[in-house]
Order: C-alpha cells, then structure tokens, then sequence
C-alpha cells in the first residue's frame, strides 16, 4: 500500500521528486513518499504561502478561522470520515502503537481544538482576542493589534499521533502563514489535516504548506528556514541545537526540548479502594504512547504512611501494567530501543544486589517493568517503552528539592493529594520549573489551552504593533473635522 | 581449580589448533564455577538470575553480565591490588566513571592477542614495518588498546617501527616521512590506529592535498571507531577514503573489534563489504540475543552480542554488550550501538538527559 505525505499548494505531484519511507512489519507494511523538494520549490513554495496568508488568511476574522478549524477537527473526529478512517487504519502501522490506543487517543486529543476550545485558547493568551482582528485598547494606554508572522516555520519531531496539529492550529489562529516540516516516523496526520482545511475552504489553500526532509539535511534545511520569520522547533537538545545554529539572526525561534514529566501520590491517595484506582490511572499514563510524550511519567514519587505503602502500590501498578499489556500491548521495539529497556533494568536490578531493599518486578519478555526503590535514588528518566520507577519518600514536601537540579527538564507532574497539599506542592514543583500539573491518569492529555512547557501558544507567536496616546491625540488636529 | 591450574589450562587451549564444542564448552563451565567462587558480586548476579555452576550445563547459558556493571562492581577473582595490571574504559559515558578489568597476570591476554593477531592481521608474514597512531603503554598505562598495540609493535613490528601520536595529537610529519619512504623503498608497511585517528590524518592530508600509495602487501588497521573524537564517517565512506588516501585495497584494511572488557580481538578479512564479518578465534564464542529475553533471536534477525571469552578468565567470560549484530555464517556482522534511541516523541532519554546534566 502506497501513501502520499505532504502538502504543496502550486506544486504538481509529477514536478516534484518523492523518497519512499517504508513502515511496518509482517503484513501490514505501508510505503509512504515524501517529498523532496528542490531550493526553488522550497523558495517558490514559500513566496505562495506568504503571498496567500497576506492576502486570504490575514484578512478573515478570527471568529472564522476559528469554524473552519472546528469544521476540519469535526471531520477527524467522524468515524466515517474518510481521512478518520484513513488515520484510524494508517498510524498503526506507521507508528507501531496499538490501534485502540491511537483511536482513542485521537478522539480525545482533537476534541480539545473544537470551537469551545479554540476560544479557549484565545482567550487563555489575549484578554482581548479581537486585538488579531483590529486595534484594540491596552491596558497602559493607546491601542494594539496583535500580527502573526508572514511565515511560521515548524519542524515537527516524533511519532505521538496528531502532535503537530498544536502548533499548526496556533498558527492558523494568529493568521500566519505556515509551513511544517514532517518527522519521517510519522509524516502523514499534519499533510491530511492540511488537505482537509483546503477542502472546507478553498480561499486558504495556498496558505500552508507541509514539506519534509530527511533530519539533519541541512541543505534543504537551511533552505526553508532563510525563508521564515518565526521557527518553532522540536526535538532533543542536540538537534535543537543544530538548528538554532542555522536560524537567520533575525528570525525568532521557539524550541521545545525534550522534557521528563513523573507522579507525585500523597499518603491521603493511599487507602485499598483509593491506591487501586491511582495504580490504574499512574499505569495508563505509562501505557499511553508508552512514554514517548514530554508529558508521560518516568518515576512515581509514592508516599509512606498510608494504609498501602510504597511497595505494595508497586504491586498494584505491575498488576495493572500487566492487564493494560493484554489490551494495549506495547509496540514492537527497535534493537536500540530494547536495548535501552534492558539496559535499564539491568541496571534496576543491579541496584538490587547492593540494596536488597529495592525490588524489580516485570514480565519476562520485558513489556513492562516496575523498580522499587528507596532514599535518595537518582531522578533519572526512565529506560521509556514501560519503565517505571517508583521511589518510597517520608514526604512528598522532599521531592521539589531533589529535583530542583533538573529544572531546565521538567514539564508535566501528575498529583494524587488532597486540595491543601495540592496546591502546597504545586506551589514548590512551579518554583523549580515544573509547568504543568494534572490529575493522575490525565498526565498525556493535556486540557485545551494548555501553556505548553509554560508558555504562551498564540502570544508568543505575535508581534504586536502599538499606535500609542500621543499618535491618537495629535492626529485630532489633522483631521478635517478640527475645530 | 586454582588460578595456576586455569592459566595452565587456557595457554594450552590457546596454543591448540582448535577446539570442539564439547571442549570449548567444558572449560566455559569450569571457567564459570571459579568465578562463581571466586567473584562474589558475579556470584549474587547469578544468583539473581537463578543461574548455578550445577544448573547450568552449557556456555550459553552461563550468565552474561552486562558491560555497564564494570563500571559499578569490582569484578576479580584476584584481590584488585593484586593484579599486574587493571585495564580500563575510556570513561566517555556514565559521567566519567571507568569500568575496570584486573588481570593477575597478562601471560593469557598476551597469548590471546599475539597468536590471533598473527592469524588475522599479520597472516603471511612474520614482521612488518608499523606505524602507530596510538600513545604509548607508557602514557596511557590503564588502556587495553595501548598494550594491544605495544604487543602488536614488540611481536611483529620491524625494529624501525615506531609510534606516531605525540601530546598534542599526530606528528604528520612522522608520519608523511615513513609513508613516503615506503612507497621510495617498496617496502610494504603497517599503519594502526584508532579508526578517528585515522579521520584526523585524512582530513590533515586532503588540507594539504596528500595521498600516497603504499607498495604491495601494505595494510592498515583501525578499531573502535569514532566515539565523538572525530566527525562521524559511515563505514563505506571510511573505507574508499582509507583506500584513496594511502592506496591500500579496501580488503587489506582490517577492523578490529575488540573492549576493555575482553581479553580476546574480532577480526574481519578486510572492508571490501561494509559491514565486514567478524570472527574470533577458537576460545571465544559469540551469541546474537533479544536484549529483553536473554533468548537467541532466530538466526539472521538483529540483536544484541554476547561474547564468551574464555581468556577473560579473572573477571567474567561472559559479557552482554551494548552492540546491535546478525549471526551469519563463520560468524556476525557488527551493527553498531544497540542502544541510546532517542524517544520517538518528546520524552527525555536517558543518554540525552546524562548529557543535558554534565554540560
């Protein structure tokens, strides 16, 4: 089976030469061509895109783009619709995740960027979201608009489906012109997602483009990239790096590294009935894209004291680590990828021999593994794909400390306490750089207008452009209505 | 057995032409109940993995100990500061702290090294002119490597031979002199190093616009390849530069795989195809495992190597390695590195974040 990625408004499929990616195993293998485009498409490709977005999409009102984007989210979410069915039967095999899995998490990550939260987002970054539409008053005086760049660049990385429609939705919702770069290990859901926009509304089909490269091609990287006015990367800091390196001096760039997320479950959390449940929730946000997002958890800090201690609830968590593999069995690994997995639970069991106290606890094909561990262990990330780590700790007041070392890295922090702790807690892990903090289970699905690594989605995209008081004030007397 | 009584035993095996599986296998397993009673950390690893010297009935299912635990468990049968001489890793990764490899005595390391190195890399000759581009034992005491080739140097090397890596990296003019006067004198000639070192001869050589074209019967050797020392090369683009620069074949450049952690090489029969088979000798074998299981993969699947070297006789025989290979016939394809993936979203790894922490 042959599938083509991308999107390039004004280039023809037979002008432009395609690579082919191949996925899957066994039966179900699938051949996808990208593009690869020459510096003059990628220049021409450009132009269209900025002409486009000057001239269609910066002229529609935000109310608009906001029911076309509800409109294409309501397609993917249509299990009839062509480009669902497409995504539901594709992205299994190109990313080896479980079909459920994805199918569910599809649903309920697009259902975040439907109407009601698109408004969401808008109003999350501009107290006033009409300043996209026309100067607006500011609060220190005088008026502002608020202009997205004539061409946001994105290079997108990873395979967690449908990812990149984060940072294309923001885009569109400050009317600028985009173009994004595909990961080869999933170059399909943001191509479809710009067809799909095309076709609602054909006004705005030049102004954006989907292209690829292979990582690393600085040629074509360089060639895009000169072209931009605002880069939003992805990726590890190596490759953020090598990026960064290249973005013209004038152009602003945005990177969102790469990031580790872990669990926090008070004493209160830990009563049977109450402890059963946190283990469910702790191990499906483990199971979920398992552990691939910056979001998913890498070690559950579990407290003393309650009826279930520490170690028994990793019992729970390999219990329920157990049945979610018989419902959403792991994806298949690379060699590099198991041999990360093994080599961190030789390294869990190895701990054990020096400190019989700790426990390592999976099942023997390695789908998934517990350690236990007591004091002050390591923060380290997880070997990913199903490894866990939980470490027993006196008070959870102890952990921002421990981790505080780490703030460049942190991001997400899934919290099972009661209200006062919560809010405790959260106060010492925003201190040391944690920026998100949701409820166990909720860890890889971040709510609508989520500030992402705790910034602003849409804000940090705009210029604004100010007419201050003494504009306004003076300009009375040129107008020809003067006294 | 005592210490005496396994040096005895594997310098005979060594000095054998051969050896069956039966006799391979009968020494593994003496080998493996001397150091489950003589290595008390190895002892609790196979106890952890409910492996002993009576249930275990064949090398291969003698535990594996991966090459990580060097660096956190002292591994002797001998008390460490009886060794004659503790070899460590480099100490790129894992923050700088070195796996060691005590040897009470090198007599079987050297035994292994020379008589291999005659079969693989010398085959015909007895000696040849060497060039080395790798410190001496001197300056870098603790390095396998350094005595390797010091081996390499006093066993088979002419009397002229001589090493060409100073303090402050290579003497290119040392080494310009003795390629020109090979290719004067058609005297066939040995250049070995480290694979970057050979990277950062080349890149010196296309500055200048230097090639050279050594006589007949020259080789070259290299090993360990690039581990952020120099750019990274693939493997064909190393060996056409190699075979440009200094006018060997690329079936007369020899790779050589070898670790700290062992006391015995992998050769291939040169790099006309990348990658080139590798093989040992008759008293280390090699398995290709699913990392997760511990299973053999089936036969012409990738998976990780694990080696039995039974020269490795005072720390563990057995090591799980960190490299991706294929079982073939008359032995395995090196793959490289068979881990730090990177996550396939945005979650942190564990190799990244080391990083990330020490810069």
């Amino acid at each position: 089976m042959t599938e083509r990625a991308g999107y390039l408004p004004g280039l023809a499929a037979d002008e432009v030469e395609w690579r082919v990616l191949r996925f899957g195993r066994g039966i179900e293998t699938l051949e996808i061509e990208v593009p690869v485009l020459s510096d003059a498409q990628m220049a021409a490709l450009a132009a269209r895109v900025r002409d486009a977005g000057r001239h269609h999409l910066k002229t529609l009102s935000t109310a608009r783009i906001v029911n076309i984007i509800d409109q294409a989210i309501a397609r993917l979410l249509d299990r009839d619709d062509p480009y669902r069915r497409k995504a539901e039967a594709l992205l299994p095999v190109v990313t080896g995740y479980d079909g459920e899995m994805i199918r569910l998490g599809l649903t309920g990550y697009l259902k975040t960027f439907r109407k009601p939260e698109l408004n969401r987002f808008l109003a999350e970054d501009f107290p006033n979201p009409g300043i996209l539409d026309d100067f607006q008053p500011i609060a220190k005086g005088g008026v502002a608009r608020a202009f997205g760049p004539d061409i946001l660049v994105h290079i997108w990385a990873g395979n967690v489906p449908g990812l990149p429609l984060w940072s294309l939705i923001s885009g569109l919702l400050v009317k600028a012109g985009n173009i994004g770069k595909v990961p080869s290990a999933e170059p399909l859901f943001a191509g479809w997602f710009a067809q799909i926009l095309a076709e609602i509304e054909p006004s705005l089909a030049d102004c954006f483009a989907i292209v690829w490269w292979k990582g690393g091609d600085i040629v074509q990287e360089k060639a895009l990239l000169k072209e931009a006015e605002l880069v939003l990367a992805y990726g590890g800091n190596e490759s953020l790096a090598a990026i960064r390196s290249r973005v013209p001096v004038t152009t602003r760039y945005l990177a969102y590294g790469h990031k580790i997320s872990f669990g926090m479950i008070s004493r209160a959390a830990l009563d049977v009935r109450k402890a059963t449940t946190a283990a469910h929730q702790a191990a499906y946000d483990v199971v979920r894209y398992d552990q691939q997002g910056c979001y998913s958890p890498h070690v559950f800090f579990v407290e003393r004291g309650g009826k279930v201690s520490p170690r028994d609830f990793c019992r729970y968590l390999a219990h329920e680590l157990a049945s979610f593999e018989r419902k959403y069995p792991r994806r298949a690994l690379t060699i590099a990828e198991a041999g990360d997995v093994a080599a961190w639970r030789h390294q869990a069991e190895l701990k054990v021999l020096s400190r019989p106290e700790h426990e390592i606890m999976g099942d023997a094909e390695g789908a998934w593994s517990v350690a236990y561990v007591e004091g002050d262990d390591d923060f380290a990330p997880s070997g990913l794909n199903r490894t866990i780590k939980i470490v027993a700790v006196d008070s959870l007041a102890d952990v921002a400390s421990r981790i505080a070392p780490y703030k460049a890295f942190l991001q997400t922090v899934g919290i099972a306490a009661p209200p006062d702790e919560l809010y405790r807690l959260a106060d010492d892990l925003g201190r040391v750089g944690v920026t998100r903090i949701s409820a166990l289970g909720q860890m890889t699905a971040p709510e609508a207008g989520w500030h992402h690594d705790g910034r602003f989605n849409l804000l940090d995209l705009v210029t604004l452009t100010e007419i201050e008081h003494s504009a306004e004030a003076v300009s009375d007397s040129f107008a020809p209505y003067v006294d | 057995m005592t210490q005496t009584q396994i040096i005895d035993a594997l310098l005979a095996f060594i000095a054998a032409d051969g050896a069956t599986e039966d006799e391979f296998n009968s020494l593994a397993l003496k080998l493996f109940v001397y150091q489950f009673e003589n290595n008390l950390p190895y002892r609790q690893f196979s106890l952890q993995r409910a492996r002993t010297p009576r249930t275990t009935k064949s090398w291969r299912d003698i535990p594996a100990v991966p090459i990580n635990v060097f660096k956190d468990l002292t591994l002797s049968c001998c008390a460490p500061e009886d060794a004659e001489r503790t070899f460590m890793t480099s100490g790129t990764t894992m923050g700088g702290i070195r796996g060691k490899s005590h040897h009470p005595t090198l007599a079987v390391y050297d035994a292994s090294m020379t008589k291999n190195f005659k079969q693989r890399f010398m085959r015909e000759r007895e000696t040849i002119r060497m060039g080395i581009l790798f410190p001496t034992e001197d300056i870098m005491p603790n390095s396998s490597l350094a005595h390797y080739l010091a081996l390499a140097v006093r066993h088979f090397g002419t009397p002229d031979s001589n090493y060409m890596l100073q303090e402050n990296g290579i003497d290119f003019a040392l080494v310009f002199d003795a390629l020109e006067r090979a290719e004067a004198t058609g005297e066939s000639y040995a250049l070995l190093g480290a694979s970057y070192s050979f990277v950062h001869l080349m890149d010196e050589m296309q500055r200048l616009g230097k090639s050279f074209v050594l006589p007949a019967g020259s080789r070259l050797f290299d090993t360990g390849g690039f581990k952020g020392q120099s750019r990274e090369v693939g493997p064909d683009d190393f060996y056409n530069q190699l075979s440009a620069s200094f006018g060997v074949a690329r079936r007369d450049c020899i790779n050589m795989y070898g670790m700290t952690e062992l006391s015995s090489q992998f050769y291939d029969w040169g790099n006309e195809i990348c990658p080139s088979v590798k093989s040992g000798p008759h008293w280390i074998r090699s398995r290709v495992i699913n990392p997760l299981t511990g299973l053999d993969v089936p036969r012409g699947d990738t998976g990780v190597l694990v080696h039995c070297d039974l020269a490795h006789f005072n720390i563990v025989s057995t090591i799980l390695t960190e490299d991706a290979g294929v079982e073939v016939d008359d032995g395995f394809l090196l793959l490289g590195r068979a881990d730090g993936a990177e996550a396939q979203g945005c979650s942190m790894a564990v190799e990244e974040f080391l990083k990330a922490a020490q810069a």
